[in-house]
């Protein structure tokens, strides 16, 4: 055991001792999640309007005023139709409303009528989220004496705040990523330097040697989550806890050593540094892609929904979600932690058979 | 600069780039990400796992079930259980949406009386949610005003047409903007690699030392990187439009203009990593730091860039991918070309990027140990 720690504890210095290396983690952890969480805005907010207003200015007057932030800049007058058409095309405005004169008559006259919107499309997206904001606040304006009201609840995150979604989505990539390439590092550093054999020669168990230097990074990987989920989480965007803290770390314990399996794998196919990166960025692309981040899983390709239950990174993506927002109860996760301990199992049990039979 | 030691030194950068497999990254790379993002980034919902309890059982109340049956948005399940369990079923993931039509639903329908029909929506992917809100909204509001029996006292309706992009296609709205994401990403590794490599194993003071002038060792160094990244610029555009089916409007000798001067400016990324770094692995970590945020953030994929403020619409302005997927997305999908002013405008910012990021670069660069 004492073995063991020692081993631990030289890694943990060299990890210190390279500066760059402890700067890239620090960064990761902390700005990187800050910077994703922030900057990325899927909601659509300060959708530009122009318009075109033909009519006396009732109807229109009262619609426009309707149009504020945040969803709405305040929207630009043009004087005919080709020139809101070039605003749009050349990107400037996001939304034309047209009010011709039909529209102030018929509505006016029978208490219908239909506005034409020019609308750009390029982001789907954003522009598909103007509509409905525009959807909303004419329903809103018409009278439609309806007899059914709808009640909605948007259950854990009620305001929609991406930011909330995003920090924690890239937080769970940075785990994977640097748990990868630390892992893979500490390994082919030494390969490089042409060490690796001594450390295999000495007389320590091998199998020991590999434990204590995966279960290092694992460590630094841990610190780092413990960072992130304190400072940028809960700090910077005040993130909801609705299940239990304990479990999301215990699961994302059990995450860190089945990237660093990955690493495992990967430090024992690549000779240099360089290959690392290159393999590390081939298997990491389809991991993430297949863990469902992005697109819901059972909107996928039926062949691919079968590839993602490969995937360790769904499982924890799901999980910590799960934990997260949802609230879900510690036994109902079972499937997220029995998903990583099994993927995680295998690919570091592969990992370790590799590296240690280098030669 | 003599002619004979360019071609020397380039033909062992592009022999070392075949013996160490990197050409195999240089091609398979972007490849790689517009197949992967272009498929993986869905922002469309369709085929929300619905449960729908109707503790109605009336005629009125299946036949607003029914208008959510037959909708490709949503995949819905009727169930009789409790709400607890329905909401049970949220929490773990296995449902994304519930809908409680409340019993006596149609009885205070036909005696005019309000009701009120509960939605609860899974959160946690913010986004998504709201588009699912607002296609229950819909359906609602559909099946409502056929329903009711009084007919709205005024009612807006709009008639819109979506330009550029008709359909809403999310492949439409991602896959060009990931070509400029790839071309500021790829070209600056590889460019930074190629000078770092000689740093990091020693080679370089054979530069150092050899009558090899600076700017003959430049040129050497970054034609492979712009001739290789050259021929992606075609691959790439064949993924968008074979592959994808992005229509493209406008002319593609503008497109390829762009596309080689925005190279000229990710190889000056590149170039200007290379100086400040001494490994590889913290060249590829730095250029992949400086360019794939912005790239996605300013790009124009996720967010329009006239829908920015503050310091982000700065930011934006001062990263050459904007200018670049402005062009992009004309050329695909409006199609004004060199028409328009703004797009001559982006054109010489293109230009003056490049040829600027790459004359810091040389300057900086010094033929000595620093």
């Amino acid at each position: 055991m004492r073995t063991f720690w020692a081993l631990v504890a030289k890694e943990l210095v060299a990890f210190f001792r390279s500066w760059g290396l402890v700067a890239v983690v620090l960064y990761s952890f902390t700005l990187d999640i800050y910077i994703a969480g922030k900057g990325i805005e899927l909601q659509a907010k300060n959708v530009t309007v122009g318009y075109v207003d033909d009519t006396g200015g009732g109807i229109s007057l009262k619609i426009l005023s309707r149009l504020h932030r945040p969803e709405f800049r305040a929207p630009r007058r043009f004087l005919n139709q080709k020139a809101l058409y070039n605003a749009l095309r050349n990107r400037e405005i996001m939304v034309g409303i047209l009010f011709d004169p039909e529209f102030e008559r018929d509505y006016d006259r029978n208490g219908r009528a239909t506005l034409n919107i020019l609308l750009d499309a390029v982001s789907a997206t954003q522009s598909y989220q103007a509509l409905q904001y525009l959807q909303n606040i004419l329903l809103d304006l018409s009278d439609l004496n309806l007899p059914v009201r709808l009640k909605i609840h948007k259950l854990f995150n009620q305001n929609s705040r991406t930011s909330w979604f995003m920090s924690l989505a890239e937080m769970l990539s940075v785990i994977t990523l640097l748990g990868v390439i630390l892992t893979a590092a500490v390994f082919v550093r030494e390969k490089e330097n042409g060490t690796w054999e001594m450390m295999l020669l000495m007389p320590v168990d091998s199998r020991l040697i590999i434990l204590a230097k995966s279960f290092s990074q694992v460590l630094i990987l841990m610190v780092g989550v413990v960072l992130a989920t304190g400072l940028v989480l809960f700090g910077a965007f005040g993130l909801p806890i609705n299940g239990s803290l304990g479990a999301f770390f215990f699961l994302s314990l059990l995450y860190s050593f089945t990237s660093a399996g990955i690493g495992l794998f990967v430090a024992a196919a690549s000779r240099s540094m360089l290959q690392v990166a290159q393999l590390a960025i081939l298997i990491m692309m389809p991991l993430i892609f297949l863990s469902g981040a992005w697109t819901p899983i059972h909107a996928m390709h039926p062949l691919l929904q079968k590839l993602s239950l490969l995937s360790p990174l769904r499982y924890y993506i799901e999980g910590s979600e799960s934990i997260f927002f949802r609230g879900t109860p510690f036994w109902d996760l079972w499937p997220y932690f029995a998903g990583v301990l099994l993927l995680g199992g295998a690919l570091y049990l592969y990992g370790f058979r590799k590296i240690g039979r280098l030669f | 600069m003599k002619l004979g030691v360019v071609k020397a030194y380039m033909l062992k950068e592009f022999r070392e780039l075949i013996r160490s497999r990197l050409i195999v990254i240089v091609y398979l790379l972007p490849t790689m990400i517009i197949i992967l993002f272009g498929y993986g980034i869905r922002m469309e919902v369709t085929h929300a796992r619905t449960l729908l309890i109707d503790n109605d059982g009336s005629k009125l109340s299946m036949e607003l079930a029914a208008k959510f049956e037959h909708s490709k948005y949503f995949n819905t399940r009727e169930m009789t259980v409790s709400e607890e369990e329905a909401l049970h079923r949220i929490k773990t993931a296995k449902a994304d949406l519930l809908i409680v039509i409340p019993s006596g639903f149609e009885r205070r329908l036909l005696h005019g009386v309000r009701t009120e029909i509960g939605v609860f929506i899974d959160g946690a992917f913010p986004v998504r949610a709201q588009t699912l809100a607002h296609y229950v909204t819909g359906v609602l509001y559909d099946a409502a005003s056929r329903l009711s029996l009084h007919p709205p006292a005024t009612l807006i309706s709009l008639n819109v047409r979506n330009l550029f992009n008709q359909a809403m296609r999310d492949e439409d709205a991602i896959v060009p903007g990931l070509i400029g994401l790839i071309l500021l990403v790829a070209p600056a590794i590889l460019a930074a690699l190629l000078i770092v490599k000689e740093k990091e194993e020693g080679t370089i003071f054979n530069f150092f030392s050899s009558p090899v002038r600076k700017s003959e060792f430049l040129v050497a160094k970054l034609t492979p990187p712009f001739l290789l990244h050259s021929v992606n610029i075609f691959v790439l555009f064949l993924w968008a439009t074979w592959l994808f089916q992005v229509p493209f409007r406008g002319s593609f000798i503008l497109y390829l203009l762009a596309a080689e001067l925005y190279l000229l400016s990710s190889l000056g990324i590149g170039l200007l990593v290379s100086i400040v770094t001494r490994t590889q692995i913290v060249a590829i970590v730095l250029t992949v730091i400086i360019t794939i945020i912005p790239g996605f953030l300013y790009s124009g994929m996720l967010m329009p860039i006239s829908s920015m403020s503050g310091e982000s619409k700065i930011e934006a302005h001062l990263y050459p991918v904007m200018y670049f997927n402005h062009i992009v997305y004309d050329s695909f999908l409006i199609g004004q070309g060199l028409d328009s002013p703004k797009i001559r405008l982006y054109l010489l910012i293109l230009a003056f990027y490049g040829t600027g990021l790459l004359l810091l670069g040389s300057v900086l660069m010094k033929k000595e140990l620093q």
